[in-house]
């Protein structure tokens, strides 16, 4: 355990991340109030609001692009060491065994589609800048090492056949594959998802429900998304939270969140009768 | 003196290890084989003017060339890579031209003042950097060119450094000692010193640290998500630049042997600025086309061309400049692309042809 810090922190077994308290203030706006819920290993986990209801806040602060927050939010990470990730930089947080994906993407459109994937690779190489001018044994190796791990995951993700082509004026389906396949690269624990299937097809939709099952079993990993698409949520979920307005409405299975009435009153409005 | 020995032996080793993996690498990427034929080609015209066959002129034409080939990849990694504005490039090959003349002045020999004159660049480079860590965009832009006109002012009022409007002289560079270069010799070890540049830089740009400076560039948050450190790279960035255009000053002062004030100015900073653009962002062979298009072309064919009437050849470097970013808005570099579809289209043509003329037999 993490006995150098001066605060240890407790995790209930089999719990991966767990956030307690976390308030985020925008000026006078309230983004985040008082908001905690837990994400299990090996789960599925939605989190799902109407139109600015933090949902985004939310992980933009699990993985600390926000600062000056309140309250805590306890990680397992990769080393089985229980800690707050407030306290980690936003740039080592994928390190911890934390990975996101964002809203727009946000891929290099002028690098190869395995070049994009080695990028997520970034903190697993080990040569420097020296090894890389001298073009040493070790980076050529290492550098082989991770295209062949880049391959495996195209592989599995169906895509690799575009392994060569460039990013740009591929189709967006195809984008958010990569993506995630990008994710993947950093040996995660838990995978954060802005909006997996926005723009996306019907086809496109359950091919991507089908794959976030694959990934959850083959990679023995977490996967926590943000999502409109409420069919998509609602089958691809072990759990779903919902928030409204920064606040926590409910929490639990797919059907107890549909049945909830503080989840249909913030979806579709209070009856007045 | 046992474990001196197996040292030197594991030294020997690597060496030997190095080498066979060069030439494998040689054997199989292409890159490489254009960067020797470049050397090559380089070294050819040197070939040519000793024939008598080009002018005697010419070979310091390419040399200029060269040197600005590697200003302008330094600046190429900074603009191209990582997306950040340097307008101060002109002052820091100023700073290693007068750099090498001044410590070999102090009795160090070559390499030892060039090496000096690099890692002084090195610590300005990361002063710049850090500076950079807080500004972006134009103002960056701005605040490096003040950094090139405070190198300006030095070259023009520090007397002791730079003889002030008088210049410095210098000599053909002597390396390890004993090996006097000429001026032949000088413009082989120029060539040499590019083509180690490029070689570093294709190195550096196609390896995990290349990779960053790109994710880097295109979305901040996006790098920072994946573990990129965004204040390394880009002060690794910055510090690689400076290098370059240090590098370029030394070879500079190595091969023109006289360095004057005035040279350094912010129009030198901006036609290094159009090397890199019109050449081709990213591109190493760009890099070297383009300094040929803006330096090469006017100084080698449009001023003979149109020496009758003085500054015409300037306006037609000027409107050549304008077409190429015209139409190849990506570089020049991207010419090639077309001319394999053309000669494609060719190929196909003639088949067809060809096939047609069977049909009717």
């Amino acid at each position: 355990m993490s006995d150098n810090t001066n605060k240890s922190y407790v995790l209930k077994p089999g719990t991966l991340l767990d956030i307690q308290n976390l308030s985020m203030r925008f000026g006078g706006l309230t983004a985040v109030n008082n908001l905690s819920f837990d994400i299990k290993e090996n789960e599925i986990f939605g989190l799902i609001g109407p139109n600015g209801a933090g949902k985004t806040t939310v992980f933009n602060c699990i993985t600390q692009f926000y600062k000056d927050k309140d309250g805590i939010i306890i990680f397992n990470n990769k080393k089985n060491e229980i800690i707050n990730l407030n306290d980690i930089h936003v740039e080592k947080i994928i390190k911890e065994g934390l990975v996101r994906t964002f809203q727009n993407v946000e891929l290099i459109k002028d690098l190869s589609v395995i070049d994009n994937l080695l990028i997520g690779a970034h903190t697993l190489f080990k040569s420097d800048f020296i090894g890389h001018i001298f073009r040493s044994k070790r980076a050529s190796e290492e550098e082989t090492f991770y295209k062949a791990k880049a391959l495996e995951i195209l592989k599995f993700m169906k895509i690799d056949y575009l392994k060569d082509q460039y990013v740009a004026g591929q189709p967006y389906g195809i984008l958010k594959k990569i993506g995630i396949a990008r994710t993947l690269m950093s040996n995660p624990k838990l995978i954060i998802l802005d909006e997996p299937a926005a723009g996306l097809n019907e086809t496109e939709t359950t091919e991507l429900s089908k794959l976030m099952i694959q990934i959850k079993e083959n990679y023995k990993c977490s996967i926590l998304l943000v999502e409109h698409d409420m069919g998509f949520v609602m089958g691809v979920c072990d759990r779903i939270c919902a928030i409204n307005f920064g606040k926590f409405l409910a929490l639990g299975t797919p059907d107890y969140i549909k049945r909830h009435p503080d989840v249909q009153e913030a979806y579709l409005g209070r009856d007045d009768e | 003196m046992k474990k001196v020995l197996s040292y030197f032996n594991k030294i020997t080793i690597y060496i030997k290890d190095s080498f066979r993996r060069m030439v494998s690498a040689v054997k199989t990427d292409a890159m490489y084989r254009r960067f020797v034929y470049l050397f090559v080609g380089l070294n050819v015209i040197l070939l040519l003017s000793e024939l008598d066959i080009m002018n005697y002129s010419t070979v310091s034409l390419y040399a200029y060339i060269i040197i600005f080939t590697i200003v302008a990849l330094g600046l190429n990694i900074l603009l191209g890579f990582s997306g950040l504005m340097s307008l101060g490039t002109a002052g820091f090959v100023g700073f290693g031209a007068y750099g090498v003349v001044y410590f070999e002045t102090l009795g160090f020999p070559y390499e030892i003042s060039s090496l000096i004159t690099i890692v002084i660049a090195t610590f300005i480079g990361l002063a710049v950097g850090l500076f950079s860590l807080k500004v972006e965009g134009v103002y960056l832009a701005i605040s490096t060119l003040a950094v090139g006109e405070i190198f300006s002012q030095i070259f023009k009022r520090v007397t002791w450094f730079t003889n002030a409007y008088g210049g410095v002289h210098y000599k053909y560079p002597t390396l390890l000692g004993f090996i006097e270069l000429d001026r032949n010799m000088t413009y082989i070890f120029l060539s040499f010193v590019m083509v180690v540049m490029m070689v570093v830089m294709y190195h550096l740009t196609k390896s995990k640290t290349g990779r960053a400076l790109l994710a880097m560039s295109r979305s901040n948050s996006s790098a920072q998500a994946m573990g990129v450190s965004i204040s390394k790279y880009r002060l690794f960035s910055f510090v690689v630049a400076i290098l370059y255009a240090t590098i370029g000053g030394i070879l500079y002062a190595s091969f023109y042997r006289y360095v004057q004030p005035l040279d350094w100015n912010l129009m030198l900073t901006l036609l290094i600025l159009a090397m890199v653009v019109v050449g081709g962002m990213k591109s190493i062979f760009g890099t070297f086309l383009g300094v040929f298009i803006i330096y090469g072309i006017p100084k080698l064919y449009l001023e003979d061309l149109f020496s009758s009437v003085s500054g015409v050849a300037y306006l037609f470097s000027g409107i050549l400049i304008i077409v190429v970013v015209m139409f190849y808005p990506y570089g020049m570099i991207h010419v090639t692309h077309d001319i394999k579809k053309l000669y494609n289209k060719y190929k196909i043509h003639k088949q067809n042809k060809l096939k047609a003329g069977d049909g009717d037999e």
